[in-house]
């Protein structure tokens, strides 16, 4: 792509992922994270409680598969043995007392996976996935304004259950329809390895669980961990502005050992911008047509170049005039050190 | 070839002083079993700290007493007594000593033997009994000489919990019923043990859960009865929060793994989809995963199978994330020893 763009993308891209992982203008009110064992959640999750700290924001978890109140979060909220209906109460009724005290406006929900829920035989079949979700969003009380931000964790090779009305859409579809910022994400050593494959035009290699290979759950090996290599996350974001119109980008979030809990600024970059996804060229494109080196000089003076322009080549000539049988004529121009000879030249 | 150290070095780290509150996810395949990995973890827990053994020196043993509760539901008490007796470890004294108990969730899962109230002196003669099809039920003679332990756990609420205490068997779970309350039976007979381990517990002890195969219950039950991967998972949960860490194996064969992960969802049977869901969605939750499977250029005379210790998808509770990933491979010899090695080592 030309460089052009990429200068806009670092300004206006670098600026979209920040603010949404600030959660800065409620810019996205559902998030969806699109998460495998390959590469887990887990290290985008701690980043957007981090961030939720930094700025002051309430973070609740409802815990779907976590067992522990991890740091940083303020409420926790299990949903062992509760129908979806208790946990929406719940998640409300534990942002009560903070409410009250107006301490803070915004609101950070983490659902850990979705999965559970969306597998589970006790749900009844009435229940609806967006209105659960939207009853989360919704604020509880219209007077008081809070701005909720819901990010949900979806694992993707967790197999869905088959449906139990043909007719309605698989949960995922729903997700991903409601979403207003979808982030895929990779392992960044895969997708290295799989740059490097498709720029030799070979398969791109699998891993793990796609690798199809009997008693492999996982394929991460982390060889390159410690080396300062290919270490870090790689985020595939999907954002929905309001105006409907879409932005596609590809990000790279640093491993959390690589940045002070109370760094300020942005860590997030473009993953174009990686020395190693994208290594520097090693010749500038522009100098491209330079000439090979030799000990000849190749080139042409000015002067040649002139007088190469001025020859006129018989085809030019032939099509000025009109009419056949005009057309095998040589025409020569005697330079001075050419020598006539009369006797060869005649015909 | 010289006798092995009960524990590999190359293991030691991995399968002794598990973080508080972790999930540790062991995966098999059929040519590649878990039980010797599950007895180094028993081993890990309760072998006597005296320093003859090759890891002796490395073993935190300060004060800190651990306690093993072992949930079996593919293999009966008489296989993890003999094969953990190699390893130099008795379970019956350990189980005289409150340090390890034993539930027994293969021998009466779906079976209620109808002679409950029957003196346990009767039941391992089985004279002409039809019933006992499984012989490894009956404990064989030479135990019921020791003097019958008399397990105090506290009783299950349904009546029909076998009252019978075998030596060195906590409790025999039984299912009954269908859905949620099945399995919130069962989970009250386990943490009844459990709870017992913990009476005599003091402060800093460590209770380690080992629950083995419990893919078996999904199997067996499916989600005709109410049962499905969700209500599985749920379940271990549970019991993962009395334990200080949980080790649970689980199958990956691949009919089980990969019917239900590829694109064609279409094909694969409700016992395939829930198999899959159930283990991918443990291995998300698990600190750790050690996967077992069979060597990929076929067998080879020397080497058993491979061992892949991967980080699982699970929440750290901890900072530091010091578990590092490896693939080693390792042997099982004829006496039961087992050496673990990098690939290119011997």
């Amino acid at each position: 792509m030309a460089p052009i763009n990429l200068s806009h993308r670092r300004t206006h891209n670098l600026l979209l992922i920040s603010k949404l992982l600030s959660l800065r203008d409620t810019a996205s009110p559902l998030t969806l994270v699109l998460d495998s064992l390959e590469q887990p959640a887990t290290p985008l999750l701690k980043e957007y409680i981090r961030r939720a700290k930094l700025s002051k924001v309430h973070v609740t978890l409802v815990a779907f598969e976590t067992l522990k109140q991890p740091d940083g979060v303020d409420a926790f909220v299990s949903t062992r043995r509760k129908s979806p209906a208790d946990i929406v109460k719940e998640v409300s009724a534990v942002y009560q007392p903070v409410a009250a005290s107006n301490s803070s406006r915004r609101r950070l929900i983490l659902i850990d996976s979705i999965n559970p829920l969306l597998n589970s035989k006790r749900v009844d079949p009435g229940f609806d996935l967006s209105s659960f979700l939207g009853s989360i969003i919704a604020p509880t009380s219209p007077s008081a304004k809070i701005d909720v931000s819901l990010v949900v964790t979806h694992h993707q090779d967790v197999p869905e259950l088959p449906q139990q009305s043909p007719y309605s859409p698989s949960p995922i579809s729903v997700l991903t329809y409601l979403a207003t910022s979808i982030i895929t994400l990779h392992s960044f050593s895969h997708v290295l390895a799989q740059k490097a494959a498709r720029d030799r035009s070979l398969a791109p290699p699998v891993f793990g669980l796609e690798e199809e290979q009997e008693g492999i759950l996982l394929g991460r090996l982390d060889r390159l961990a410690g080396t300062g290599q290919a270490e870090g996350i790689v985020i595939e974001l999907e954002h929905r502005r309001k105006s409907g119109r879409g932005v596609l980008e590809w990000y790279l979030l640093p491993p959390a050992s690589r940045y002070s809990p109370q760094h300020p600024k942005e860590i997030v970059t473009l993953l174009d911008d990686n020395v190693l996804y994208n290594p520097p060229m090693e010749r500038d494109p522009s100098a491209g047509d330079e000439e090979p080196t030799s000990t000849f000089e190749l080139g042409l003076t000015d002067r040649q170049r002139r007088e190469r322009e001025g020859v006129v080549l018989p085809y030019f000539d032939a099509q000025h005039n009109d009419g056949p049988g005009e057309g095998g004529r040589i025409l020569y121009d005697m330079g001075e050190e050419d020598d006539f000879d009369e006797e060869e030249d005649e015909i | 070839m010289p006798s092995q150290p009960p524990l590999p070095p190359l293991l030691a780290s991995y399968v002794s002083n598990l973080p508080d509150s972790s999930l540790t996810l062991v995966s098999s395949i059929l040519g590649a079993t878990s039980n010797w990995l599950v007895l180094r973890f028993l081993h890990a827990a309760l072998s006597a700290p005296n320093p003859n053994v090759a890891f002796g020196s490395d073993e935190p043993q300060n004060g800190i007493k651990k306690k093993v509760v072992l949930v079996s539901f593919m293999r009966s008490y008489e296989f993890w007594r003999t094969e953990a007796k190699r390893l130099g470890l008795d379970l019956a004294r350990l189980a005289d000593k409150q340090q390890f108990a034993f539930i027994d969730g293969l021998s009466e899962l779906f079976y209620a033997p109808q002679a409950t109230s029957t003196p346990p002196s009767i039941s391992p003669a089985g004279l002409g009994s039809p019933r006992t099809t499984l012989p490894m039920r009956s404990p064989p003679g030479a135990v019921p000489g020791r003097s019958p332990q008399p397990v105090p756990t506290a009783r299950g609420v349904r009546g029909n919990v076998t009252t019978k205490a075998e030596p060195g068997i906590a409790k025999k779970l039984q299912f009954s019923g269908r859905g949620l309350a099945s399995l919130d039976a069962l989970e009250k007979d386990i943490s009844s043990v459990i709870e017992q381990q913990k009476s005599s517990m003091e402060d800093g002890d460590e209770l380690l859960l080992i629950i083995d195969q419990p893919d078996l219950l999904l199997a067996a039950t499916g989600p005709s009865m109410g049962i499905g991967a969700t209500e599985i998972s749920e379940w271990i949960t549970a019991l993962q929060q009395s334990a200080h860490a949980t080790v649970l194996t689980l199958a990956t064969d691949a009919p089980l793994i990969q019917n239900a992960s590829t694109s064609d969802v279409k094909m694969a049977t409700p016992l395939e989809t829930e198999h899959a869901a159930l283990v991918i969605g443990l291995a998300h939750r698990a600190q750790s995963v050690m996967q077992l499977r069979t060597l990929d250029t076929g067998a080879a005379k020397d080497v058993s199978g491979v061992l892949r210790i991967s980080r699982g998808g699970g929440l750290n509770t901890s900072e530091k994330e010091n578990l590092e990933e490896r693939e080693a491979l390792y042997f099982i010899q004829r006496d039961g020893g087992v050496r673990v090695f990098g690939r290119g080592e011997s």
